[in-house]
């Protein structure tokens, strides 16, 4: 009885302040943002107007919004592809191919994480600097006339120039996750499948990705989630959602509605927005991903 | 018994979340102090015959580029001038963040600064946040008895017929340049556009751009640019600013503003602006331009202190307030500036008022060009000051007849975010000027519902 006691209270004292923190940081921001988002607040004003669900039907209508939403689903389509695809390459080409210094490359892939994001936008931005850039310098080499592109400044160049440091800053992690899967694998499935006179590339996509799908499954759901919430701030340095909203995202939008034009209420509705967006395109993912799931016995 | 233990439990964790949430409270109160600014105290040597004001007084201060140095100078005489009212003073680089609570729950200090980012005057007002200083403004005196408002350089705006605050800060827009660089190659400073437009196919076939604007932040060429070609383009008449500050139907498609706009897609067209521009955040702009990469670029008067550290030492800054005028017509200025307001909920508006008696006098004026290099909104002579020459010169423009200095206009921020927009993509070609007339036009509507 008194041990049960005990473990009981064992437990508790680790669910109860976790659950209490969880409520006050996370439940409950989230209800007073879901809140908010039913009214016409300045996000300043001591008043606030209730109008039911009218922020929602302004949303609805407004095209700014979607080309956000559009944007944000670029960059997640682009960074899953550009991020996955790097990651597993580097952590098969680190593992597999005994490539000397693997353990430099290590580091050296991430390093960017260690970075912070805001360091990383001020630099990319000087390397897309039109005038002064090292893209552009590297470019002239090539050229008669020296380039001159404003990459962040034109609208069908300034989203893909976000895309590409928002890759760069992220593969190191998955990196450093697919390879510790693939070292997880036992070397004697490989001897297997080489005497059984199997490619490398036969033994990638019959061994090491099978093992190593519920990492790159997590990889994927991850970077959706996070780009899908964090954006913003690789946007608000680099472009500040221009020109003219191109590069316009959710999360920029958000932060451009409830602290440069005053509508809190407006702000509060896109957040909810991302929330349930994030939510569905989750759930959507999770069932796209679903595999046999292959373990080792 | 497990059950009373847990209740217990639970009890005691909310008292100590109300006891923590009572401390964030109470310390957000006095974290607004800036790091080097000590509160204020009552000078208690003064000697006990003087008077003056008493109670509470509580004022908000914004620190950012102008320092914090004039205003605890200021605040110091203030004090002394008082010595029986306790001053509390909320200032610091973040302070708009942190007094956004006590706004949002009626409990504001008694003057507040407005500047800085989170800070926005006409927002203030719709929020209901400011006094209506309409008729005190009319006959109040400053501390040397002169009339308030014949002492200031630029004038208060006037938000549907009532004044709420006073601009404390004086600067403009305009366009600089090299002058080291103009006389190096024998250019000479335009007059008027069609001198700018011959002078910039002249510094496009020496290979340097003509003009190059900070695409990320339009407020730039709106203030050197467009604005001043809209006021001359409406015969010098400055009334057509305050209607777009005012969102007048139709002002956004008028003929003045669909002609200064043909202007800026004219040299857009012609290739004089930087093509680098729309990509450009304000520190990249004014980097070009000290390179030499660029020979104007809109900016305001405080160009020259802001890149003092990076100038090279052959560089001479110059100051012209527009372009865009007709032969033989008028310069026009487009002024910015930083108000002062008194809370609608302040507790001390006697000594609110007081304070602005007080601080809004020739002596301070001077001081503040001595602390900050920049100008208060009060006339002083400034010769004998150590404000920069840039900043003299602009001055004698004002003071000579030969320019227009248009009134202070505090735009509405949906409308400005679209006309920002609307710009840029008109100067990368992506919209004619009618289409920036129906776009401003449109957000104007929505912002007046």
């Amino acid at each position: 009885m008194i041990n049960t006691n005990k473990r009981t209270w064992f437990i508790l004292s680790f669910l109860f302040p976790t659950f209490l923190f969880f409520t006050v940081f996370t439940i409950y921001p989230i209800a007073r943002g879901m809140y908010i988002s039913l009214f016409d607040w300045s996000g300043s004003s001591e008043f606030m107007t209730y109008v039911g669900f009218h922020n929602f039907v302004e949303l609805a209508k407004d095209s700014i919004l979607w080309k956000a939403v559009a944007n944000d689903y670029f960059l997640v389509a682009g960074k899953v592809i550009g991020i996955v695809v790097l990651a597993t390459f580097f952590a098969v080409a680190v593992t597999r191919f005994k490539i000397r210094g693997a353990k430099f490359y290590r580091i050296i892939f991430f390093m960017p994480n260690i970075i912070s994001v805001v360091v990383i936008g001020v630099l990319w931005r000087f390397i897309y600097n039109p005038n002064i850039g090292i893209l552009n310098s590297l470019l002239s080499i090539f050229t008669e006339e020296p380039v001159r592109t404003p990459w962040l400044g034109q609208a069908g160049t300034a989203l893909w120039s976000i895309l590409w440091p928002s890759i760069w800053a992220g593969v190191g992690f998955y990196f450093l996750l697919l390879v510790a899967a693939i070292l997880n694998i036992p070397a004697s499935l490989y001897e297997a499948a080489e005497m059984d006179g199997a490619s490398e590339g036969r033994q990638f996509w019959s061994i090491t990705v099978p093992l190593i799908w519920e990492q790159i499954k997590v990889s994927i759901l991850h970077i959706a989630i996070t780009t899908l919430n964090g954006s913003f701030v690789m946007v608000w340095i680099m472009t500040e959602g221009g020109p003219d909203n191109a590069t316009q995202v959710m999360g920029s939008y958000l932060y451009q509605m409830g602290f440069k034009q005053f509508h809190m209420g407006y702000a509060s509705a896109i957040g909810v927005m991302i929330l349930v967006i994030s939510l569905i395109t989750t759930l959507v993912l999770q069932r796209l991903l679903r595999r046999d799931e292959t373990q080792l016995s | 018994m497990k059950k009373t233990k847990l209740a217990a439990m639970l009890v005691a964790c909310f008292m100590l979340l109300t006891v923590m949430g009572c401390g964030a409270k109470s310390g957000s109160e006095t974290g607004g102090n800036a790091t080097n600014a000590p509160t204020a105290t009552p000078a208690q040597s003064k000697e006990p015959a003087q008077e003056g004001l008493t109670g509470e007084f509580e004022i908000q201060y914004f620190v950012g580029g102008y320092g914090d140095a004039w205003w605890l100078e200021t605040i110091e005489q203030f004090q002394q001038a008082n010595p029986k009212l306790n001053i509390k003073q909320s200032a610091g680089a973040v302070i708009n963040d942190q007094m956004k609570p006590r706004w949002i729950q009626g409990d504001p200090p008694d003057v507040v600064y407005i500047d800085g980012a989170g800070s926005n005057p006409r927002q203030m007002i719709e929020d209901d946040q400011l006094l209506d200083i309409t008729e005190w403004i009319q006959e109040a005196k400053n501390a040397n008895s002169e009339r308030l408002l014949d002492v200031l350089i630029s004038q208060p705006e006037v938000y549907g017929g009532k004044v709420y605050n006073l601009p404390l800060v004086f600067g403009a827009y305009g366009n600089f340049y090299d002058q080291a660089l103009f006389e190096k190659n024998g250019w000479k400073v335009p007059t008027d556009y069609n001198s700018f437009l011959a002078l910039s196919e002249e510094i496009k076939a020496s290979g340097i751009s003509p003009y190059v604007h900070t695409g990320v932040y339009p407020e730039y060429i709106h203030g050197g640019f467009l604005f001043p070609a809209i006021i001359s383009a409406n015969g010098d008449n400055t009334n057509i600013l305050v209607d777009m500050g005012e969102m007048k139907e139709g002002v956004f498609q008028s003929e003045p503003i669909l002609k200064a706009l043909e202007k800026l897609s004219e040299i857009s067209s012609l290739g004089y602006i930087d093509k680098a521009s729309s990509a450009l955040n304000h520190t990249d702009s004014q980097m070009l331009f000290l390179q030499h990469q660029s020979a104007f670029i809109p900016n305001g008067l405080w160009l020259e202190s802001e890149m003092k550290n990076d100038t090279p030492e052959d560089f001479k800054f110059a100051y012209i307030p527009s372009v865009t005028q007709s032969n033989g017509g008028k310069y026009v200025a487009i002024p910015y500036t930083a108000t002062v307001a008194i809370a609608k909920k302040a507790k001390n508006v006697e000594a609110a008022k007081a304070f602005i008696e007080f601080a809004f006098t020739k002596q301070h004026s001077l001081n503040f060009a001595e602390k900050t290099g920049a100008l208060m909104n009060v006339k002083a002579d400034l010769e004998s000051s150590t404000a920069s020459d840039v900043v003299k010169g602009a001055m004698n423009f004002y003071s000579d007849g030969s320019t227009l200095v248009a009134p202070v206009v505090e735009f509405n921020p949906d409308v400005k975010t679209e006309m920002n927009n609307a710009t840029v993509a008109l100067t990368l070609g992506k919209i004619t000027p009618q289409q920036w007339g129906e776009r401003v036009e449109a957000a104007a509507a929505k912002a007046r519902k």
